[in-house]
């Protein structure tokens, strides 16, 4: 199938290019000069599922766009199992895609729709254009709806129906653009599994745009998180978790605490990873310092970030230890999420038990259970 | 379960790629292979996945045609609309203005200095025109005109009623303002203001009725608010001579309870004229009205009233400032046509009550045609600025919201009890006059066609018999009148359509610089169809001569087919860009990717669903044909292509009842492509 290269991809609007239109058309941002993608780099692997992520204005969309041809980048080269596919339009580059507003042919009943690629692409070896959209609609779920006219369908169906559409023409490639953000949040699980399966069954290689970081953790296989136009950090969901590159990272994906400060004291001789680091967090004179196994800390930085994840802070751990003013509390039914303050810095703890609001709690955490990052 | 594994796949395009077919998806990949192989790796294959198909060995020149054809379909029609543009409107618009500054082949201003000089054009403004710089004494002019204006309240201004026959005193504010020369501008600019007025006070109740009530025949009355605007303006004229001509209707029914004849036409024209433009604009301004009405979101006035407004307060601060714009526009819309009135005036006023137009038209049949031009030119400068003002404003507009809810209705007559109230009184008193006003006229000539002084005749029919059978040459005849117009009204549609819906794509497509190419393209709106008419009269009928010793000559039913499409684009225009501009582009895009090239695109996906807009447009395209008066006189002028709208203006002799026959045929042949409107389903622009 479809290995997917982007390399030093930019995408500017305005200026020189003529597609001032598009700008327009592209909305929130997007005036005149304005740079929507900057060297954007990535690798999709064949049959992976990856997912692009970040908050509106990202350049996430912008990036799925050019993937399928309906923006050309300024500059970089988009390529499809190392050919480049500059200059090709949409309907040659042979990918599927499937967009927010389902884009559903309301001219057309079900079956019209899912086999409209069908008139241009031949079906796959030994089908009919008939047996393929059957085949295609008992995939997801919706044998017999045929004839009916997408108005009659739900949202949930009418998106299935786009993702029918999408792969029926067999493409390399899959394309979703926020496909189940106009979904309630029940049916975006069941869609979500839905889509996993027939993603893995058919060893498709996809690209999946959402602003939702629990939605991209739960169903990708590699996912890059994005941000004014570039790309913050690429990998593995539980990496990106566990091991956020940025500060940005941190705080988009999960709840974290996220904190910054200078590198104060640095004790033992590190030539074996022996001895501690402090790093001061806020001023230096209310601030609280904390320490890290020295090993981990770069021998050069005089400033770093780090963040902890709410589980992670426990009120009984012994080390880095500080006091937290309660200010909210939410029940989650097997635990509790607390938002409090700590020297103005916002805090959230995930504890057993709620504690009152108003008081104070002292909380710790162990130093590796922190991850450490560049400062900004 | 279905598996379209990799395997699959491969065998797919590699079979594809042995696959020979002369499908046009082969050809397309061949071509693309040719414009891939500069921008990629020069051992690309033949069995990429870019392609959907294989070799270019079985392309025929037919195909490549094909392909080549639909690739450059939209930019080809395009052209072809361009060069009818060119060609029939901004040529002979550009001669009419070229013709007004040259004398003898030399630039010259004096035939505009001298309109801007002379008191019978522009009145008092003439001394203005004709000293620019003693600014002084203009302001000292004014200044004594101001102060001569006298109001004063009189308690006993008698009003004679004959009914009781004797006079009623009634407290009355007199205002004497000293006469000022209006001239042909100024009257042309008064009355269309009277008319804007008349209009906007007549359409507004409508308005308010069909956006506040529910009543049986409610949408009907609300689809019937387009059909004032496809009947052709001399059967209006002719069903207002039936309505309150001497032996009208109205007389009639006077007559019944013993008061008349009145010689309504004869005694006060203008009020005659202003009657008959709002028969034509009032409806204008109540669909703009309901429409802005209807799309105000209730919840926005529940929020306003949970705030602590009153519902008077409610409406004030929340519905007026949605509904003024519109109203604006209808009165913006109805002041532009009405500047440029010109059938309604010259049957019912005759030249005793000139505007501009009709004096233009005086002028061309006087073979004037410098006087002609410059008045020409002088009038559509200011009709293309009332127009560029309304474009503006409505671009501005159109960013509105659509309204999520909205606003409920009340039944207009519920119960007796409620049915009594004032304001159902009042309601029913407006409905009274609109039956007369709007029914009147329409009802008067069908049945002013079948009477002759209060009895059944066929005798107008009759007439219009022998004169088909007996006419003589020079005479209009009624079957090709006929004829002519259902042919004009095909081949217009033919002409329109297309160049309308290119307009609309590209103006679609154009995005923000759209605006540019859409008032371009809307100045038909602005040009007047004497001004038109009497371009094309000196460009393309008379010729204009060629490099080469060729001339271009454009005359008899092509000329007015083509006028006539011209004048009725922008109305498929106007039907079509709404629509294609709501489409999600994201339905475009999906079909692209699925694998349909830009113009399978716009032919599986935009056409089908902007289908209603067309259909609604060609109708409009087919009644202006239809009803088309101006530029049509001036071209069936001296041969045989008159329409009906010419040959009523024709047969408006001495006894009306011929021209009252014709004009019956008039309106049922309107009548017959209303209905094609209506049947396409409840969408209409103007």
């Amino acid at each position: 199938m479809t290995t997917l290269r982007l390399s030093g991809v930019s995408k500017r609007y305005g200026g020189s290019g003529g597609s001032a239109d598009t700008a327009a058309d592209a909305g929130a941002g997007a005036e005149a000069g304005t740079v929507a993608l900057q060297d954007v780099d990535l690798t999709v692997n064949d049959g992976e599922f990856f997912t692009l992520v970040g908050p509106s204005g990202c350049g996430k969309t912008t990036t799925l766009r050019a993937i399928a041809g309906f923006e050309e980048p300024t500059a970089g080269s988009v390529t499809f199992d190392g050919e480049s596919v500059a200059g090709v339009p949409p309907e040659r580059r042979n990918v599927g895609v499937v967009f927010q507003s389902y884009a559903l042919f309301p001219h057309m009943t079900v079956a019209e729709n899912v086999g409209y690629g069908l008139r241009f692409r031949t079906p796959p070896a030994g089908t009919t254009v008939d047996e393929r959209v059957t085949d295609l609609l008992e995939l997801v779920d919706l044998s017999g709806y045929g004839d009916r006219s997408p108005e009659q369908l739900s949202g949930g169906q009418r998106q299935r129906v786009a993702l029918a559409r999408a792969l029926a023409p067999a493409p390399d490639l899959l394309l979703l653009d926020e496909p189940m953000s106009a979904l309630d949040a029940r049916l975006r699980e069941t869609l979500r599994r839905q889509l996993a399966r027939i993603q893995t069954e058919l060893d498709i290689t996809t690209v999946y745009v959402t602003h939702d970081q629990a939605e991209a953790l739960a169903i990708s296989d590699r996912l890059a998180v994005m941000r004014n136009g570039r790309v913050e950090q690429i990998g593995r969901p539980q990496r990106l978790y566990r091991e956020p590159a940025t500060r940005f990272v941190a705080e988009f994906v999960g709840d974290n605490n996220v904190f910054d400060g200078a590198v104060v004291d640095r004790t033992g001789t590190g030539d074996e990873g022996e001895g501690r680091a402090s790093v001061a967090v806020t001023d230096g004179t209310r601030g609280t310092a904390a320490t890290f196994e020295l090993a981990d800390v770069p021998a050069n930085a005089t400033r770093l970030g780090f963040c902890v994840r709410p589980g992670a802070l426990s009120r009984t751990a012994s080390q880095n230890r500080f006091r937290v003013s309660v200010e909210t509390t939410e029940f989650l039914g097997e635990s509790v999420r607390v938002h409090g303050r700590w020297n103005e810095i916002p805090i959230v703890l995930r504890l057993p038990a709620v504690p009152e609001t108003g008081t104070d709690i002292t909380v710790g955490f162990d130093p590796g259970d922190a991850h450490l990052f560049e400062a900004d | 379960m279905v598996r379209v594994g990799f395997r699959e796949l491969l065998d797919r395009s590699s079979r594809e790629s042995a696959n020979s077919a002369e499908s046009t998806e082969s050809a397309e990949s061949a071509e693309l292979v040719e414009s891939a192989a500069s921008a990629s790796s020069p051992e690309r294959s033949t069995d990429g996945h870019l392609t959907t198909g294989g070799s270019s060995d079985t392309d025929t020149s037919s195909s490549r045609f094909r392909i080549w054809l639909e690739g450059h379909a939209l930019a080809l029609t395009a052209l072809c609309t361009a060069a009818v543009l060119v060609v029939m409107l901004y040529v002979p618009t550009g001669i009419v203005f070229v013709n007004a500054v040259l004398e003898n082949g030399r630039p010259t201003l004096a035939h505009i200095a001298g309109v801007l000089t002379d008191p019978f054009y522009v009145g008092a403004l003439a001394d203005v025109f004709a000293d620019l710089l003693t600014i002084g004494a203009h302001l000292r002019s004014l200044a004594g005109w101001i102060s001569a204006i006298s109001v004063s309240l009189t308690v006993a201004f008698s009003v004679p009623i004959p009914v009781v026959d004797g006079t009623v005193p009634i407290p009355w504010f007199a205002l004497s303002v000293p006469p000022v020369r209006q001239g042909l501008f100024g009257f042309t600019a008064v009355q269309a203001a009277l008319s804007t007025v008349a209009s906007v006070a007549i359409g507004l109740p409508a308005a308010y009725v069909l956006a506040n009530y529910e009543f049986y025949g409610r949408r009907t009355l609300r689809s019937l608010t387009i059909l004032p605007f496809v009947l052709p303006g001399i059967m209006v004229a002719v069903g207002f001579y039936a309505m309150f001509g001497r032996t009208g209707t109205l007389n009639s029914v006077l007559g019944a309870v013993g008061i008349g004849p009145f010689a309504f036409i004869e005694t006060s024209p203008l009020a005659v004229v202003i009657l008959a433009h709002a028969f034509y604009n009032a409806p204008l301004v109540a669909r703009v009205t309901v429409a802005a009405w209807e799309s105000v979101d209730v919840r926005a006035v529940e929020t306003a009233r949970s705030l602590g407004a009153s519902k008077r307060r409610a409406f004030r601060d929340v519905v007026v400032p949605q509904l003024a714009p519109a109203v604006l526009t209808g009165a913006l819309l109805t002041f532009i046509f009405t500047f440029m009135t010109f059938p309604i005036v010259l049957a019912l006023g005759g030249l005793q009550l000139a505007t501009v137009e009709v004096w233009i038209y005086d002028r061309i049949q006087n073979l004037d045609y410098a006087d002609a031009a410059t008045l020409a030119v002088l009038e559509t400068m200011l009709s293309l600025g009332l127009t560029y003002a309304y474009l503006r404003y409505e671009s501005a507009r159109s960013g509105l919201s659509q309204a999520a809810s909205a606003p409920p209705t009340e039944p207009l007559f519920p119960d007796l009890q409620t049915a009594l109230s004032p304001r159902r009184l009042a309601i029913a008193g407006y409905g009274l006059l609109a039956l007369v006003l709007f029914v009147g006229p329409i009802a008067s000539l069908v049945v002013g066609s079948v009477t002759d002084g209060g009895g059944f005749t066929l005798r107008n029919y009759a007439f219009l018999l022998e004169r088909q059978l007996g006419g003589e040459q020079y005479q209009a005849l009624p079957w090709p009148a006929i004829r002519n117009s259902l042919l004009f009204g095909l081949a217009t549609l033919a002409v329109a359509v297309p160049m309308g819906v290119v307009i609309s794509v590209l103006t679609v497509r154009a995005g923000r610089s759209g605006t540019l190419v859409d008032t371009l393209a809307m100045l038909p709106l602005a040009v007047s169809g004497v001004v038109f008419g009497i371009g094309l009269l000196q460009g393309l009928v008379f010729g204009l001569p060629l490099p080469g010793g060729w001339r271009l000559q454009v005359t008899g039913p092509i000329a007015i087919v083509v006028a006539h499409a011209v004048a009725a684009y922008p109305f498929v225009t106007r039907n079509v860009s709404p629509l294609l501009a709501n489409l999600n582009s994201a339905m475009v895009e999906s079909a692209r990717a699925l694998g349909a090239s830009r113009f399978r695109a716009l032919l599986d996906i935009e056409l089908p669903l902007v289908a209603s807009g067309i259909v609604a447009g060609a109708a409009f395209a087919f009644a202006i044909s239809i009803g088309e008066f101006s530029s049509t006189v001036i071209l069936a002028a001296g041969n045989g292509s008159y329409t009906m709208p010419v040959a009523v203006e024709r047969y408006l002799g001495r006894r009306s009842g011929p021209a009252i026959a014709m004009g019956t045929l008039l309106l049922a042949v309107t009548a017959a492509s209303f209905v094609v409107i209506d049947r396409v389903g409840g969408r209409y622009e103007l």
